[in-house]
């Protein structure tokens, strides 16, 4: 395979760039349209099951020639489309007011911060370990050329993550604080608290994974997770991806732990003074948190681009018949269907269960949710120490 | 270098969980409560004043309006109260079709404090679910008197009309379903760790309290007192129905969210034996051409959804109009036990006593 020169790998980190961007804002806005229509048929809401938008156009067409023929269209979830569109828009083209008394750097700062933090993360995950697409040699300049499967799967890769993911914080306090006003003040303070204290059981679930697998590096310690550790050593990790889940939850201010925009104490927590494209990023950066968390959680304990969790992948392997071999094998198809499991189960959480109240939050996050952690910990380290 | 400072903080009137306009005050320390005062009048138009210039049948749309999310037990107990100053005796089926409509207002009202007081504790599926079996419920009202929300059900001196075909296979319809969604809304809720939570010991209102403050409704028999006006001065056919009162001891958002989901299956016991014990004979009395009082002042106490709702008439004997006309709204005595209630917790606490109140501002407010 022929070395890229610096220019080809500068385009190529470039291209990869691309894609993940393009795989972010397919995944967030598909979220977001998935959140109305699985919300709609668990909680049996009319609006977005049976008679959402569409008497004009395709869907309307299809619409009424389902009516025709005598069947109510149900099943037909490409409707709700236009919905999400003119979200979209409206988040762009609507006014974007900013309080008088608002301190206005920071103001504007706040939502920024909280968008590249979300998305800079992407740069250490690694979608499938190795080459992830050869270029075909008739392609030009870059023919023949290998583009690996993330963009920059460094060896501290998890280490950048959580520090990244971290600095989300900011924007959230930041913007409580210099809307000026009182409701999104305790909606940042809320979620300040609230963040920093789920940021250690989430750190210290993940140090488990870090221990059995000896690497700091994302697609090194997928693949050890995966395949390279006996299936009983992570069985016990069950717990440890249970933790990280709930962490993970508590991280991105969804139910039952969305505190900081609990609409029905806090109006709309720290971002009730935002309008137009400035909240529509605390929006983005939201789904995008969920993608990040749900990427992390298929990627140390789901198996990653394996097909199996818990080691199981290790079991099945020997017994694969040859056909079936791309089974054994790293897919990005797995870990992209990891993700959008996990998303399914974020909506899924929030039509089923109700929202804690802020002290028992945080009483459940340091009385057990720690201590568990470490105690998950433990048992890895012994089973690393003594058995691995 | 480093001040304690409290923060004041408006509660409303534009809040998504207030339930309508109401402003309540509140002074913060962190997020703890130490001065709550709820503020009202946003919504005052002073229906008892207009109702006392208009005749005695005119008043009812008023009752509608006053707390709309259980405008038939408003109608109730307003045509019950003309009626005994006008010295009326109404027929025994209208007492028993209005018994039936009230029991399922009754539902209705609770339904939609259930899917509004799960929603502001965070549980979105319930209000959905809830509302759902509101729909059948509105469905009938529009059956019965042609309107949903506003119902204008009753004449006084009894019903307009008679039921209306298919009436009673659509309540049947209902009470059939009815125990099972109750149960879907339960497996949702009664057993759920969060929910316990966020509810039980939350909003303490003992029984002196609330004795003291005037409380009625769920919210008193929630505290141990089984004060029921159906059972304690049956008024409409409620001395023939067989029912409980159910109450619990506890006294606080759970207790009351119990006792409300068991009213609500009492609720589908008593219209069930309207529909089955029936009897058959005119609706509408014989009234003179000109309503004129018979006696100088009524008051009339009913049971509403939302706790005791009285009407407090006052008309010279030969009267036209009511020369007084005052309406005890429950969720106006209710409200003020919110501080009472809510001081000493957390804001989030502030958001479940509310819930556990069941106000309807247009009431309060009148």
């Amino acid at each position: 395979m022929p070395t890229p020169t610096l220019t080809q790998s500068i385009v190529i980190t470039l291209i990869q760039c691309l894609l993940v961007v393009i795989f972010v804002f397919v995944v967030v806005p598909l979220t977001v349209f998935a959140e109305r229509k699985v919300l709609g048929h668990l909680q049996q809401r009319l609006g977005s099951t049976r008679v959402a938008s569409g008497h004009v156009g395709f869907t309307g067409w299809m619409n009424r020639s389902m009516w025709k023929m005598g069947r109510v269209p149900v099943l037909s979830y490409w409707r709700g489309i236009p919905g999400l569109v003119g979200d979209v828009l409206k988040l762009i083209l609507k006014e974007d007011i900013m309080p008088a008394k608002a301190d206005k750097f920071v103001f504007f700062l706040a939502p920024s911060i909280s968008m590249v933090a979300a998305i800079v993360v992407f740069a250490a995950i690694s979608f499938v370990p190795g080459t992830f697409f050869t270029f075909p040699a008739w392609f030009p300049y870059l023919g023949g050329l290998p583009v690996s499967g993330g963009i920059a799967d460094i060896n501290v890769g998890l280490l950048w993550i959580l520090g990244v993911a971290t600095v989300g914080v900011y924007g959230i306090v930041l913007a409580g604080w210099s809307s000026n006003s009182k409701y999104p003040l305790l909606g940042g303070l809320r979620s300040a608290a609230q963040m920093v204290s789920y940021e250690v059981p989430l750190t210290l679930s993940l140090l488990a994974p870090v221990v059995l697998s000896a690497s700091l590096n994302f697609s090194e310690m997928s693949s050890r997770m995966a395949v390279g550790m006996p299936f009983w050593a992570l069985v016990p990790q069950v717990i440890g991806f249970l933790l990280y889940l709930t962490c993970g939850f508590a991280e991105t201010n969804r139910l039952p732990f969305d505190m900081p925009e609990a609409e029905n104490e806090l109006v709309a927590g720290f971002h009730t003074e935002y309008s137009g494209m400035k909240f529509g990023l605390f929006y983005l950066a939201e789904y995008i948190n969920m993608t990040v968390v749900s990427a992390l959680a298929s990627a140390f304990f789901l198996g990653g681009p394996w097909l199996l969790p818990f080691g199981l992948q290790g079991l099945l392997n020997p017994y694969l018949p040859g056909f079936l071999s791309w089974f054994g094998e790293p897919h990005a198809i797995f870990f992209v269907a990891k993700i959008i499991f996990l998303l399914f189960t974020y909506i899924w959480v929030r039509g089923t269960i109700p929202r804690y109240r802020y002290d028992q939050i945080m009483a459940v996050g340091w009385k057990y949710l720690i201590p568990l952690a470490l105690v998950n910990l433990l048992l890895a380290a012994v089973i690393r120490c003594f058995a691995v | 270098m480093f001040k304690n400072e409290e923060m004041e903080i408006n509660l409303g009137p534009q809040h998504p969980s207030t339930h309508g306009v109401l402003r309540v005050k509140l002074r913060l320390d962190g997020e703890t409560v130490t001065h709550c005062r709820p503020m009202i009048g946003y919504l005052h138009r002073g229906v008892e004043k207009i109702c006392e210039n208009q005749s005695f049948f005119q008043g009812q749309v008023w009752t509608d309006r006053m707390d709309y999310c259980s405008a038939v037990a408003n109608n109730l107990g307003w045509a019950e109260a003309n009626e005994k100053l006008l010295g009326i005796t109404v027929p025994r089926r209208a007492q028993y079709i209005r018994t039936l409509l009230n029991e399922f207002n009754r539902i209705a009202s609770h339904l939609i404090w259930l899917g509004t007081h799960a929603m502001d504790i965070g549980a979105l599926t319930v209000f959905l679910y809830a509302f759902r079996e509101r729909e059948d419920v509105l469905d009938i009202n529009e059956a019965f008197c042609g309107s949903r929300l506003t119902t204008t059900a009753f004449r006084i001196g009894g019903l307009r009309e008679d039921l209306p075909p298919g009436f009673e296979k659509m309540v049947r319809k209902f009470l059939a379903k009815f125990s099972d969604c109750l149960d879907e809304y339960e497996a949702l809720l009664t057993e759920n760790r969060i929910w316990k939570k966020r509810t039980i010991g939350v909003a303490r209102l003992s029984a002196e309290d609330a004795i003291a403050l005037g409380v009625t409704g769920p919210m008193l028999r929630a505290a141990g007192v089984a004060y029921d006006i159906r059972k304690a001065f049956p008024y409409a056919a409620y001395a023939e129905m067989d029912f409980e009162v159910p109450t619990r001891t506890e006294a606080d958002t759970y207790a009351r969210y119990e006792v409300r989901m068991a009213e609500m299956r009492q609720s589908a016991r008593i219209i069930q034996q309207c529909m089955d014990g029936m009897p058959e004979g005119p609706v509408m009395a014989k009234l003179p051409k000109i309503l004129r009082s018979e006696v100088n002042e009524v008051y009339h106490a009913t049971e509403s959804p939302k706790g005791e709702i009285g009407y407090y008439l006052v008309g010279e004997k030969g009267s036209l109009n009511p020369y007084r006309f005052h309406v005890r709204a429950p969720g106006f005595i209710n409200l003020q036990s919110l501080p009472k209630m809510a001081e000493g917790g957390l804001i989030a606490d502030v958001v479940a006593a509310i819930g556990s109140l069941d106000i309807v501002l247009g009431e309060i407010d009148r």
